[in-house]
């Protein structure tokens, strides 16, 4: 098993750009800037935890995701709006169905594509940067959707477009293609083997390295996951790093491989490398 | 022919109907407080579900069961609160233990059945009123983080006595048991709703 240790508190209760009351997104852009969503405002940590600059988020954003170029989309209840590098709005859109405006709990931007988790359809929904329906991700199973018994879906891109999504009611993580064909599916429920995900539901966060591998965050025993390129387990970052009540540990992985988590409960955003 | 009432009689009759009309309204909202009752409940915000509601209610049964939320369950098909999840699995990879020492938690399938996969059925639970003892072990495991927080207990006016010396108001030690004003003896929330009533 490899080991990560903890290597850095970017932001935390007393620190500069601490968030007051919530942290609810996190995203790793450009040159390893931590990006994170709280308190109604983006803030942009630099990889050496600089607070370099914040922008207004929509009241009640849920979650955020940035590309490669440092352009961000902001989630809220059946809305997306995009914001270039600068933090300069330029665009939006509604999501989801007039009749049933999606639950939006993830958030991605891949290529010239918004792709939208909503949590009320259980699936993930692919839009074009102005807003227009390209299609669904998730649908094609038995169930028409993800198992979401905790109403929460996430999901993360890799470099090749794959979607590796957390399908928390079946205890996997599952990857798609863009046009919604499922690629492969690992993870089962267990409470003893400490590659199996515990509970109801979960994992119910996920981020995909550059080098292939997933991490996994859990609820109930708050943990971290790597899995290797053979989904075979390669480290667990324990619960002592976080709030036993947390819901839901933000990942992110940046450039090098280090793992970035956002713990909510105790609003800090931690760096952890392999040592 | 009829006579045009003076100023002084019409000013009169003004009062007397706004007087009578002013007593007539505080007779009918006292008449609606007299009706209404107060009753105790359980407050799910404060409740720890700790047991003593199964021990110290008057009746041998006690008058407080275990209540599920549908609008908040996430219909599991591992559900921390049906299932011991820290049991022996079976052969499908299911926890073979149940939480609830009664059995009083009741499941099945809703929507189209997956008999060859149940990771794709979602499950609806319900609680048997007649075998629930309050002992409120499926509320505390289906908590959040574990659970949805779905299940709550709540004390059930077709059961309780209204023995006016709540034994549960007594032994609280959260202070969980709260008065709520209710028309009538209907049963009454402190939050929320919930299906099985």
């Amino acid at each position: 098993m490899e080991r990560y240790t903890r290597t850095k508190v970017v932001v935390g209760p007393g620190m500069p750009g601490e968030f007051r009351r919530s942290l609810s997104g996190l995203a790793v852009g450009p040159r390893d800037a931590v990006h994170a969503l709280g308190d109604d405002e983006v803030r942009v940590f630099e990889a050496g935890g600089r607070l370099a600059r914040t922008w207004k988020a929509p009241e009640k954003a849920t979650c955020l995701g940035v590309a490669s170029d440092g352009r961000a989309a902001v989630g809220s209840p059946g809305r997306v709006d995009l914001y270039n590098d600068a933090g300069v709005r330029i665009s939006g859109f509604a999501a989801g169905t007039r009749d049933k405006p999606a639950e939006v709990t993830a958030v991605r931007l891949v290529r010239d594509e918004v792709l939208v988790a909503d949590a009320a359809a259980r699936i993930i929904r692919r839009y074009g940067l102005r807003g227009n329906e390209l299609g669904v991700i998730g649908a094609a199973n038995k169930t028409g959707g993800f198992m979401l018994p905790n109403r929460s879906l996430d999901f993360d891109v890799d470099a090749f477009a794959v979607v590796y999504a957390t399908d928390t009611g079946r205890h996997q993580v599952t990857s798609w293609t863009l046009d919604g064909t499922m690629v492969a599916a690992f993870g089962r429920f267990g409470m003893a083997r400490p590659e199996d995900f515990v509970g109801c539901c979960n994992p119910v966060n996920v981020a995909v390295a550059p080098d292939g591998s997933i991490v996994t965050a859990e609820k109930v025993a708050a943990r971290v996951k790597v899995f290797g390129k053979d989904r075979s387990l390669l480290a667990v970052i324990g619960p002592e790093h976080f709030d036993p009540m947390c819901l839901y540990i933000h990942v992110a992985v940046d450039s090098t491989g280090r793992i970035v988590t956002a713990d909510p409960e105790r609003r800090t955003i931690a760096v952890f490398g392999r040592s | 022919m009829s006579e045009t009432p003076t100023r002084r009689q019409f000013i009169d009759r003004t009062i007397r109907v706004i007087g009578l009309t002013a007593l007539g309204g505080t007779a009918a909202l006292l008449a609606r407080r007299t009706s209404a009752h107060a009753v105790f409940q359980v407050d799910p915000l404060k409740c720890t579900a700790c047991d003593l509601c199964r021990t110290s209610c008057v009746l041998s049964l006690s008058a407080v069961k275990a209540v599920n939320d549908f609008s908040k369950c996430g219909y599991c098909r591992l559900c921390p609160a049906y299932m011991d999840v820290t049991s022996a699995p079976d052969e499908v990879g299911t926890p073979s233990g149940k939480v609830c020492p009664q059995d009083a938690l009741k499941r099945r399938v809703v929507g189209r059945e997956d008999p060859d996969d149940p990771n794709n059925n979602y499950y609806e639970y319900a609680v048997d009123e007649a075998r629930c003892n309050g002992c409120g072990k499926c509320v505390k495991a289906c908590k959040p983080p574990m659970g949805n927080g779905s299940l709550r207990l709540e004390i059930r006016y077709d059961r309780c006595v209204e023995c006016n010396e709540c034994g549960i108001l007594i032994a609280c030690p959260s202070t969980a048991i709260v008065r709520v004003l209710t028309p009538g003896l209907s049963p009454v929330s402190v939050q929320g709703e919930h299906s099985n009533a």
